[in-house]
């Protein structure tokens, strides 16, 4: 891992306590993602709801310790500056994510034409190019309700990684699609790690925490425990 | 006897005070939904005016809601404002011809159907049709966990989701306004000229409108147009943003905020006219 100056996301010994949104909490977390690093988070089946991804983005405020990203707070950070820092971060989420009264080439492009000023086009044809990467046929036009949610997980993975985002949070973004997704995601991941991105990967499936193919610079698992929640398990290769 | 009736006096002072204190509550509790309502309006309104919030997906957002609350509502709008005229325009021009005052025909039109009708009409067609969509789509945004996504994407609910709301309300509902007075007029010279119940002479009805027309007229429409519609939706948006809990939450919110967009409609259209016209 590289120093502390240049860590991309930096959870520096945070306790965030459990809510109505989120079934479990963190206690006293060390964690630090530098360019180019990948941590991949082993949660158990019902953890489905673990803050810790949210409180990567600033969305949960921990109780104790800070999460810094690219250097700043995220509590000392202006609402402005907040909303800019996160359209920095690209990320799979959990469960249902799609704007229904938007079609799911807007919901995919959404965070590019709000965030900046490149032309729709140029937007799209990226978001085309990473959706055959992804076995789309193209960029998906429809409502997401008629959509196949297949479709809609890749689709979540084209949004995620859509405008070279400086930090890729994955929620178990192979959930139900393994073997579809996971050799063009590693590729995609890979090269997002090559430009200087950090990425940070939670999973629920003990074969995509073990993939070999990952190269993650640090595994984690999520303990049973409610108070003391994860643990790093090894230092990857 | 004594303890009997002081027993009584006692029930009464408690069910009286139980009563004051429930009037107080609830008082207490429109004052706090009015203030956060003002302070959606306030924040709107400074959020506005500069340049870097109008980012592509936010005017997008805004021209679909002018869409949605002002043009897809023009037919019916149209419609009411047919039937207005038929009613209210014919009768006005027939009782003042009948009672020889027909120079009052123009200051009767703008004062009874400009001023006082369209205004409350299209804030209670506005209310009905877009605010009760508007809490419940954004109640339903709120519980599916859509707004967090918009955060966790870096894009503010309250630039994306509740200014353009707020703004193309009240930009729609005094367009709106607009249309209604102007068919309602159209509606009520036709139909009155074609059952011989009025003036023939279009331009002269015109002229008396026109002349009736001061600019206190101008200012309670516009006030009476545009304040109640921005209450309105910010109160929607307050209900559908403000669930946290189960969907089934979402119809009650919605009424809810209705009820209170309503009421505001009154009150707000009272005050204007109170304070235009005293």
């Amino acid at each position: 891992m590289m120093n502390e100056s240049t860590d991309i996301l930096r959870f520096r010994d945070v306790t965030i306590a459990a809510d109505y949104e989120h079934e479990s909490g963190i206690s006293s977390l060390n964690l630090s993602l530098a360019a180019g690093d990948l941590a991949v988070v082993l949660l158990e089946k019902e953890q489905v709801r673990f803050p810790l991804v949210d409180a990567a983005e600033g969305l949960v405020m921990p109780v104790q310790g800070m999460v810094t990203f690219l250097g700043e707070d995220w509590q000392m950070m202006a609402a402005d500056r907040v909303t800019a820092q996160r359209g920095k971060i690209g990320r799979v989420f959990e469960g249902e994510s799609w704007l229904s009264g938007l079609n799911v080439d807007q919901n995919i492009t959404l965070a590019q034409r709000h965030h900046t000023r490149r032309p729709v086009q140029k937007i799209e044809q990226e978001a085309t190019q990473l959706c055959r990467v992804f076995g789309l046929a193209g960029l998906p036009r429809g409502r997401p309700s008629n959509a196949r949610w297949q479709d809609l997980q890749k689709a979540a993975c084209v949004r995620a990684l859509l405008g070279a985002p400086i930090l890729i949070l994955l929620e178990n973004p192979t959930a139900g699609i393994y073997a579809d997704v996971i050799a063009p995601l590693i590729n995609t991941v890979c090269e997002a790690r090559e430009r200087g991105a950090a990425v940070l990967w939670t999973t629920n499936e003990l074969q995509a925490w073990n993939n070999p193919e990952l190269h993650a610079t640090a595994r984690w698992r999520v303990l049973g425990s409610p108070k003391c929640m994860i643990e790093e398990a090894k230092e990857a290769t | 006897m004594f303890v009997g009736l002081t027993e009584v006096a006692g029930g009464f002072q408690k069910t009286l005070m139980r009563v004051i204190g429930g009037l107080g509550e609830t008082v207490w509790a429109q004052w706090d939904e009015l203030c956060h309502a003002a302070a959606v309006i306030g924040t709107v309104l400074y959020v506005c005016v500069w340049p870097r919030y109008w980012v592509r997906t936010v005017r997008r957002a805004f021209v679909r809601q002018v869409v949605a609350i002002g043009v897809e509502s023009v037919g019916l709008v149209c419609g009411v404002a047919v039937f207005v005229g038929i009613t209210v325009v014919v009768q006005l021009a027939f009782w003042v011809a009948e009672a020889g005052q027909s120079q009052m025909l123009g200051p009767l039109l703008v004062a009874v159907v400009a001023r006082e009708l369209s205004p409350v009409l299209i804030g209670i067609v506005v209310i009905v049709r877009s605010g009760s969509a508007m809490a419940t789509e954004l109640g339903i945004m709120k519980i599916g966990g859509r707004v967090h996504v918009l955060e966790a994407q870096g894009i503010s609910p309250f630039i994306y989701l509740v200014m353009p709301r707020v703004l193309a309300a009240a930009v729609s509902t005094f367009c709106l306004t607009i249309v209604f007075i102007l068919v309602a007029f159209a509606s009520g010279y036709l139909f009155g000229a074609t059952v011989g119940k009025g003036s023939r002479d279009l331009l002269l009805l015109a002229d008396t409108v026109s002349r009736a027309v001061r600019p206190k007229d101008v200012l309670a429409i516009f006030g009476k147009s545009i304040l109640p519609a921005l209450f309105a939706s910010a109160s929607c948006c307050i209900g559908g943003l403000g669930l946290g809990g189960s969907l089934t939450e979402v119809p009650q919110a919605t009424q809810r905020a209705l009820v209170r967009s309503v009421a505001g409609l009154f009150v707000i259209s009272t005050v204007v006219s109170l304070l235009t016209y005293l």
